[in-house]
């Protein structure tokens, strides 16, 4: 076979594999919408109607410590765009910041659903009329590296993608968004502060 | 301040611009008393680095005295620093394993994605260098806002002068970290591409390191002649076949390490480097990375590469089939600056080095404008401009 009809053949079998795929994914059973996507959607960008997106950042703390952080660090609350995070006097209520709040075309009331010492803290919005949003704060032991913090968070598109141009949009910024709070946070606890190259405080 | 500013490609204007002050606790502010041009301020003077804007502080070779601290530094007013071009947090899993210029945490969020998608992961911050590296205003200025002062600047002694310490804050230890990379046998051959600064170092520090012989390559006389004061062997690139000399000097056998220290701006004739000299000109992202391809052909089998030189993009062309066929390891990166600062330093102390012999240049900073023009254009004579402000 010369090169070309190799390459032709090669890749007209990727296609039909990628094809078949495709088609077998498709012919999966039902997703049950009721088990809540942000625990079991992991690696998934969909799940049902839901569309899930994540991120991860190692921190050297103890899971602890990265808790103590998200539950009581008021500057990273401040620093905060799209991560919610424990509201002071009720702390299983959740607060999203800025961000969150202006993608969400509906009013946001989050509340933990589930916690396991050490490993995770789940939550979900509540409410009839709330825009409908399933996260959770996983951690997971990295070794000498630190602790894993994973987010995942699962959102119904039309209720938060309405005010930005598509659903990918929407997607994206909140990927990012995340990934940067998370760094913000193991600057925090790593460092003592969040890094910045402003010359002076009052500078944009 | 005054400070050294980018205004375009090939053009650095001093201007006035405001005072730094104290943002993270952190923090201290330096009073800049020496600092230097470095080959990698001639990348974003030639615009080959992406992401450098109008009025962008340069520099990231520069020492000076401590005039204000954050309420967690633990320097004192008056003390006198070189400062590391490269920031870390001294916390982070890299920098708690001393691979300081791979730090997580110095570059702040906003300026990580561009980086990350470029290379995988986002870098370090470093001062007067990109916004791929944070956009930290640098050290072409009056004064200077050093984050992490508690662990980034090298407290130095008060009787050794500026110019003997100056080079400690990034082209002595580049020197010195391309020669461990190499991994030197005593009696080894290096050969060692560029005679700038970095490379001068790197031959310097490849005889502390107990080389045996130090081959120099480059093509401006000027700088051959100060490799041979070292000890090299020089080689002009313009009057000979570099393949076929670095056989003939080694018995056929090729250096037993390669050190490329000219990085993305390669010079020469050489056809590889003229079609790179192209797409570099019309902005399609790639190195000319000649030097670095004649470096891995003409190590020995089971040789080194190591490569201080700088690189941002792709290369064309890359001899991959030579660097696994030979077997060669390649190590490179931005300098870990501060992981060798003491060591360095005590042999400054001890007089074993005197690195103010490649000084060729002292200028005002209002002069800037000239010491870049002239550090790229008259290689000859201009081999390390020092200014103050
Ligand atoms: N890794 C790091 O942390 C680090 C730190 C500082 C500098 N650098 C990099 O090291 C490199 C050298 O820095 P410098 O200050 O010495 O720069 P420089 O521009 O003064 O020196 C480069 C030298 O390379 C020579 N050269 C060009 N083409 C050549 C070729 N084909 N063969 C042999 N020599 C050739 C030039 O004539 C020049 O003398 C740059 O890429 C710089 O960005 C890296
Ligand atoms: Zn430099
Ligand atoms: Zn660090």
């Amino acid at each position: 076979m010369t090169i070309a009809n190799w390459a032709r053949y090669g890749l007209a079998a990727t296609l039909a594999t990628a094809a078949g795929g495709v088609l077998i994914y498709r012919r999966k059973p039902g997703i049950n919408h009721d088990a809540a996507p942000a625990r079991s959607a992991r690696h998934r960008r969909r799940f049902g109607d839901y569309r899930v997106t994540g991120a991860t950042v190692t921190i050297r703390a103890t899971p602890e410590q990265i808790r103590a952080c998200w539950q009581g660090n008021a500057q990273l609350w401040s620093a905060l765009e799209y991560l919610p995070f424990p509201e002071g006097n009720q702390p299983d209520l959740l607060l999203p910041p800025s961000e969150l709040r202006d993608m969400a075309s509906r009013p946001l009331l989050t509340r933990i659903v589930a916690e396991r010492e050490d490993e995770l803290i789940a939550w979900r919005s509540e409410g009839e009329g709330h825009a409908d949003m399933h996260g959770r704060l996983r951690f997971r032991d990295n070794g000498s590296k630190g602790t894993a913090v994973e987010v995942i968070m699962a959102v119904r598109p039309q209720h938060f993608a309405s005010a930005w141009k598509t659903e990918a949009m929407m997607a994206e910024a909140l990927k990012l968004g995340l990934l940067r709070d998370l760094r913000r946070m193991k600057m925090l606890i790593e460092t003592g502060e969040i890094a910045t190259a402003r010359m002076r405080p009052d500078a944009a | 301040m005054r400070a050294a500013t980018f205004q375009g490609k090939g053009d650095i204007d001093v201007r006035q611009m405001p005072d730094p002050a104290i943002v993270n606790p952190r923090d201290c502010i330096i009073e800049v008393t020496s600092t230097a041009i470095c080959g990698s301020d001639l990348h974003l003077y030639d615009g080959v680095i992406p992401g450098v804007a109008k009025d962008d502080i340069l520099g990231h070779e520069f020492m000076g005295r401590v005039v204000a601290t954050g309420k967690e530094s633990t320097l004192e007013v008056g003390q006198r620093v070189v400062v590391p071009f490269t920031i870390f947090c001294g916390q982070c899993f890299h920098c708690s394993e001393q691979r300081y210029s791979n730090c997580d945490n110095s570059c702040p969020v906003e300026d990580q994605e561009v980086a990350e998608k470029a290379f995988g992961h986002p870098m370090a911050g470093m001062f007067g260098y990109s916004h791929l590296t944070g956009g930290f205003a640098g050290g072409q200025a009056e004064y200077v806002r050093i984050p992490y002062s508690d662990v980034v600047p090298l407290v130095v002694p008060e009787d050794i002068p500026d110019e003997r310490l100056l080079f400690l804050s990034d082209i002595l230890p580049t020197g010195w970290m391309a020669a461990l990379n190499a991994e030197i046998a005593p009696g080894d051959t290096i050969a060692v591409w560029g005679c700038g600064p970095v490379g001068l170092f790197a031959i310097l520090s490849a005889f502390q390191q107990k080389a045996g012989r130090v081959i120099a390559i480059d093509g401006v006389k000027g700088r051959l002649d100060m490799a041979e004061q070292l000890g090299a062997e020089p080689v002009n690139f313009h009057e000979t076949d570099i393949l076929d000399a670095l056989k003939q000097m080694t018995g056929g056998v090729g250096p037993d390490a390669v050190i490329d220290a000219v990085g993305m701006e390669a010079h020469g004739f050489a056809i590889d480097n003229i079609a790179d000299r192209i797409k570099q000109t019309v902005g399609i992202g790639q190195d000319r990375a000649h030097v670095l391809r004649q470096a891995i052909m003409a190590c020995r089998k089971g040789g080194r590469v190591s490569v201080p030189g700088v690189y941002g993009g792709k290369a064309d062309l890359f001899p991959l089939g030579a660097l696994m066929q030979k077997g060669l390891q390649l190590r490179t990166g931005q300098t870990h600056v501060r992981r060798f600062t003491a060591e360095l330093l005590d042999l400054i102390e001890r007089d074993v080095i005197d690195p103010s012999f490649l000084i060729s240049h002292r200028l005002p900073l209002d002069e800037a404008a000239t010491g870049y023009r002239n550090f790229r254009d008259h290689q000859d004579e201009w081999i390390k401009v020092v200014m103050h402000p």
